[in-house]
């Protein structure tokens, strides 16, 4: 099996303090997960409650990860906070939808959609749907 | 050949003692002075030859070269001498040789290389001085000194010319005169002018420097100095060089009371040939004495001191005192070193022999102060000794160094100075602690009979003891050891003290500061000649770093292997997990009117496989449960949440609950179970009796309808996967199937593809499915053939058919 012959990239900013924005490029597959997931537990350590994970330029991603949007979306309405997926290409909306994930984790179009929402639904741990 | 003089007259001479062997020396006419010394010389053969015949042949290349050389019978022995010892040949052998060439007759080449320059000599004389200079000639050869030399050539040759004295000076190598002997001077005189310094100017010495004979008319007109000027200031003088070989071994001084009217010729050129007799007394006479007739008479003392050397066991110098023109003290001559000589910078004894002592080591006057040393003791007599002194000799401008102990001591007017250079025991002995310090070895030696202990400083370290605590003995070791190294250590003790044969052990010391170090230990027994126990010698060594290297690589190594193992074990372990569980065939399931086939293909790789499962099963209710499932990642873990899935689903099932509901209650399990499970699944309830299938999907991809020419997945249904939230709802969806229409339910390793989304995978798949062949069977063969799949996934299909 090939290994990390798509590299990933991630870059974290903070629109809020207690807010971080993923903006990830590239497959996000059972090469890149792990790298993915240490991004994103390295903000959960640093205190931030939401996640915004803007996948616009993820071509394409399998169940590891996946698997890893939805740890982060079960750390997270613990604390409580929330994930949101923002602007996925067609082809991970395609697998959010098959999975049921969007069920779960709202998809917004833009990251001030996705801060609205943040806004608006501030200490709520549950949600069915967005 | 044979001897062409013979003698006739003898002389009326007094006899003398020769040099060689003692004979009586009647030298009268040359025929007479001849046969004298053929006679002399067939003596002192007879004393080294003791056969005729040898003797005849010698006595006969003498007279071959008497003859051929036109010289002397003794200038021709003193030939035969040399040339005898060049060719280093016995004084019989080579005299055949001598008879041999002059038999093929080519002697004028060899006596034209031998003595040219003496030719003059060899005239035939008949005037009477001539014959006194040979007399002179004679005599001078059978002395033993140069004082007698000068004796005899003022007496016998010297006087009959209106001489009244003469002086024979040797050269020294610096360019000093020394006067070697005189006669017609007065000893005070005499005594006043035993050394002339280089570059005084006198008479003798322009003989010396101008290399030819300086004939002086008077001595005052020239204004230089000489001996016995006060006694004739007018008088002629006569510096003869005295050379032989190319080498000026001095100068024979004349001095006539008045001055002196040029000489003829012959005259001239017989007291050449006596200077040259004189050369020959000068040479011998150094060589015999060394620079001989030096100032303070340091020879005795030095000759007493040198055999007092040679029996030493070191290295031993005897030094004399070298003093400059004014008589300071500037340096000490090298006059002697023993058979022990050793040069510090391993220079061949005959070099450092004879030299200057600051020459041969010139760094002894710096940092070490050997030489102020030596001046020391030879001012003041009292001893000097010292213990590992630093010697440094330059060889090619390179210092070596050397340490040394030294003493220092003076003997009447000479020094004695002995060295004993560390010797190679010693620095290997040195050198050995340096190791032992850095590989941390301590040595030890136990005497068993008197319980004495040695320890070395190092293994006082070792222990963790002060030096000045008492060493702990080889008995007592387990005391000092871990208790789970006692049987390693008994075993040791066991193998020196009772077999006596060397053993070593490895040990864990514990240390009174609380300190573990890993320590081996080796050692030996030494035993007397009764073969009884004597002594136990041996050595600690620290392998504490090394030991934990080889414990760290040793845990690594096992760990490797047994992960390894493991990983193997737990691969296999999944797949059979997997066989057992679900067959990659299933035994059809007997329902009327629908046809039931499953397939199940394992991830090539074995690490890989992973959680997918298939089920279909007739439930009580008559309904046939169909389901697909699909659990995230590989490896033992996926494997066992997928059987507690698949089994879970079977016995909820049974309740007869809706697929929707089913799911639901799978998710509980799911998000139950440890390590945060995913899972997709789809699950569906056929009706035979209505032909319908009811479902629901978990995440996972909806089923596909293959009905005539047309294939098509159902709709996307509402449904979380399993196992994310702890709740969840599952929409549910019924679809009537006809006869003919074939339903898939399949995992996404039949579509899984990176560079394409589901979307198109599917299309792939639907494409497959649509041209169906005859039978189910065939046709979930087809897809698991045609699958366009690139990722190396475990695939699960089940088919359901509409009979």
């Amino acid at each position: 099996m090939p290994i990390a012959h798509n590299p990933l990239s991630v870059e974290v900013s903070l629109p809020r303090q207690d807010v971080a924005l993923l903006t990830v490029e590239g497959y996000l597959d059972v090469d890149t997960a792990t790298e993915f997931q240490h991004h994103l537990a390295n903000q959960l350590h640093h205190g931030r409650r939401h996640f915004l994970l803007d996948l616009s330029e993820v071509p394409f991603m399998d169940s590891s990860g996946m698997n890893i949007i939805l740890r982060v979306y079960q750390e997270a309405r613990a604390l409580p906070g929330s994930v949101h997926i923002i602007s996925p290409t067609p082809a991970v909306q395609r697998i959010l939808d098959l999975t049921g994930v969007s069920i779960t984790v709202p998809v917004s179009q833009s990251v001030e959609e996705a801060l609205a929402l943040v806004d608006r639904q501030p200490e709520q741990p549950e949600n069915e749907d967005g | 050949m044979s001897i062409s003089e013979h003698p006739s007259e003898p002389a009326g001479v007094e006899p003398r003692l020769d040099t060689a062997g003692g004979v009586d020396v009647p030298p009268v006419s040359p025929v007479g002075r001849l046969a004298a010394t053929v006679e002399r010389l067939s003596r002192e053969v007879r004393a080294a030859q003791a056969e005729a015949e040898g003797r005849a042949l010698i006595e006969l290349a003498k007279g071959i070269l008497v003859e051929r050389l036109k010289c002397g019978p003794a200038q021709a022995a003193r030939q035969l001498a040399e040339l005898t010892e060049q060719a280093r040949m016995t004084p019989l052998q080579f005299a055949v040789e001598v008879i041999n060439q002059a038999a093929r007759d080519r002697m004028s080449e060899v006596t034209d290389a031998f003595l040219a320059a003496t030719a003059a000599a060899g005239e035939p004389v008949a005037d009477p001085a001539a014959v006194r200079l040979r007399a002179a000639e004679s005599e001078a050869l059978a002395a033993d000194d140069t004082q007698s030399v000068a004796d005899a050539l003022l007496e016998q040759a010297l006087r009959p010319l209106g001489a009244v004295a003469v002086a024979i000076w040797a050269a020294g190598s610096d360019g000093s005169l020394t006067l070697a002997g005189s006669a017609g001077f007065s000893p005070a005189e005499a005594a006043r002018w035993r050394y002339v310094p280089p570059d005084v100017a006198t008479v003798a010495r322009r003989g010396l420097s101008e290399r030819t004979g300086q004939w002086i008319t008077s001595l005052s007109e020239t204004g230089l100095p000489s001996i016995g000027r006060h006694h004739h200031p007018d008088g002629g003088r006569a510096a003869l060089p005295a050379g032989t070989g190319g080498r000026i071994h001095g100068v024979l001084e004349i001095a006539w009371p008045a001055p002196l009217p040029p000489q003829p010729p012959q005259l001239v050129r017989q007291m050449e040939a006596l200077a040259e007799l004189c050369a020959h007394t000068l040479e011998t006479s150094t060589l015999r004495h060394g620079p001989a007739q030096e100032p303070p008479r340091v020879l005795p003392d030095a000759a007493e001191l040198m055999d007092l050397a040679d029996g030493l066991h070191d290295p031993a110098l005897v030094l004399v005192p070298h003093l400059d023109g004014s008589g300071h003290l500037v340096d000490f001559r090298i006059q002697h070193v023993n058979s022990r000589f050793l040069d510090p910078a391993g220079r061949p004894r005959a070099v450092v022999n004879g030299a200057l002592l600051l020459e041969a080591y010139p760094m002894a006057a710096g940092a070490g102060e050997l030489f102020r040393g030596i001046e020391r003791v030879y001012a003041t007599g009292e001893p000097f000794r010292a213990r590992r002194m630093n010697l440094t000799a330059l060889v090619d401008q390179v210092p070596l160094s050397a340490i040394a102990d030294i003493s220092i001591s003076r003997h009447g007017s000479a020094v004695l100075l002995i060295w004993r250079i560390e010797d190679e025991t010693a620095r290997l002995a040195s050198l050995l602690q340096h190791a032992q310090r850095l590989g941390r070895i301590g040595g030890f030696e136990e005497n068993l009979l008197t319980g004495e202990i040695t320890w070395n400083g190092q293994l006082f370290d070792l222990y963790g003891r002060p030096p000045s605590s008492t060493p702990v003995p080889l008995e007592q070791l387990p005391a000092h050891a871990h208790p789970d190294d006692a049987v390693a250590i008994g075993r040791f003790l066991r193998t020196l003290l009772h077999h006596r044969r060397p053993a070593s052990a490895a040990f864990r010391l514990l240390r009174p500061d609380g300190v573990t170090r890993h320590i081996r230990v080796v050692a030996e027994p030494v035993l007397d000649t009764d073969g009884r126990l004597l002594l136990v010698r041996g050595a600690y060594q620290d392998i504490s770093a090394q030991h934990w290297t080889e414990v760290a690589l040793a845990a690594t190594r096992d760990q490797l292997a047994h992960t390894e193992q493991q990983a193997h074990e737990r691969n296999r372990l999944t797949l059979q997990l997997q066989h057992a569980i679900m067959p990659p065939t299933q035994a059809p399931l007997q329902v009327t009117g629908l046809e039931v086939a499953v397939r199940y293909r394992p991830a090539e790789t074995e690490q890989l496989v992973g959680g997918d499962w298939y089920d279909a099963v007739v439930l009580p209710s008559r309904l046939v449960l169909l389901c697909v499932g699909d659990v995230a990642g590989h490896g033992i873990e996926a494997a066992t949440s997928m059987v507690v899935l698949r089994n879970a689903l079977r016995g909820l099932a049974v309740t007869g609950a809706g697929p929707g509901q089913l799911l639901s209650w799978l998710n509980i399990v799911a998000h139950h179970l440890t390590g945060a499970v995913t899972a997709t699944a789809v699950c569906g309830l056929y009706d035979p009796a209505r032909r319908t299938l009811r479902w629901a999907r978990a995440g996972h991809l909806p089923p596909v309808l293959v009905r005539g020419p047309e294939a098509a997945p159902l709709p996307l249904v509402r449904g979380m996967l399993l196992g994310a939230v702890p709740e969840a709802e599952y929409e549910e969806a019924e679809v009537q199937l006809a006869v003919e229409d074939t339903l898939l339910m399949y995992t996404d390793g039949l579509i899984e593809r990176r560079d394409r989304s589901v979307e198109e995978s599917l299309t792939q798949l639907l494409t497959t499915a649509r041209h169906a062949p005859s039978t189910l069977d065939q046709q979930l063969d087809r897809l698991l053939t045609y699958s366009r799949s690139d990722t190396d996934d475990d695939t699960c299909i089940v088919g359901i058919r509409v009979d």
